[in-house]
């Protein structure tokens, strides 16, 4: 990550995916959000490593917005 | 009260419990999932806009087909 960018990522863990429909339902709608560079859905490992832009985005509405799309969406306590 | 249905482009299980997660987080509304059909039956006091707005927010192709 580009420290001068200010960009920051999270994992989100996010429980009842089951195909990769659902995938790519989050991966549209948290992607399109404003302040989201990059967002990897993955089915295997049940997260989303999502990079935003702090001063548009905080890990709660994140969390909201995968919330939103009918998942449950839960923040990991590794990240500050 | 009159049912509503709606077309919902559901896949799988995910997809059928996203659509029930978004509206019993919008509330007042009683539902029937048919899941090959991928149709949503709705009884509820919400406007036909409120819920079409509600079920697009899984993302899911969604469509009114009409009162029952």
């Amino acid at each position: 990550m580009d420290p001068s960018s200010g960009a920051r990522s999270i994992v989100v863990r996010v429980e009842g995916m089951t195909c990769s429909s659902c995938v790519q339902t989050i991966e549209q709608h948290v992607g399109k959000l404003n302040g989201v560079h990059v967002i990897k859905v993955s089915l295997d490992d049940k997260n989303a490593t999502i990079i935003y832009n702090p001063k548009e985005q905080i890990p709660e509405s994140l969390q909201e917005a995968i919330e939103d799309v009918g998942f449950d969406a839960v923040l990991d306590e590794a990240n500050p | 009260m009159p049912k509503h249905e709606f077309f919902v482009d559901m896949t799988c299980e995910g997809c059928l419990n996203s659509v029930t997660r978004v509206l019993n987080k919008l509330g007042g509304v009683q539902f029937e999932i048919d899941l090959p059909n991928k149709k949503v039956s709705i009884d509820s006091a919400h406007s036909v806009d409120t819920l079409l707005d509600t079920l697009k927010k899984t993302g899911k192709n969604t469509s009114y087909l009409g009162e029952k």
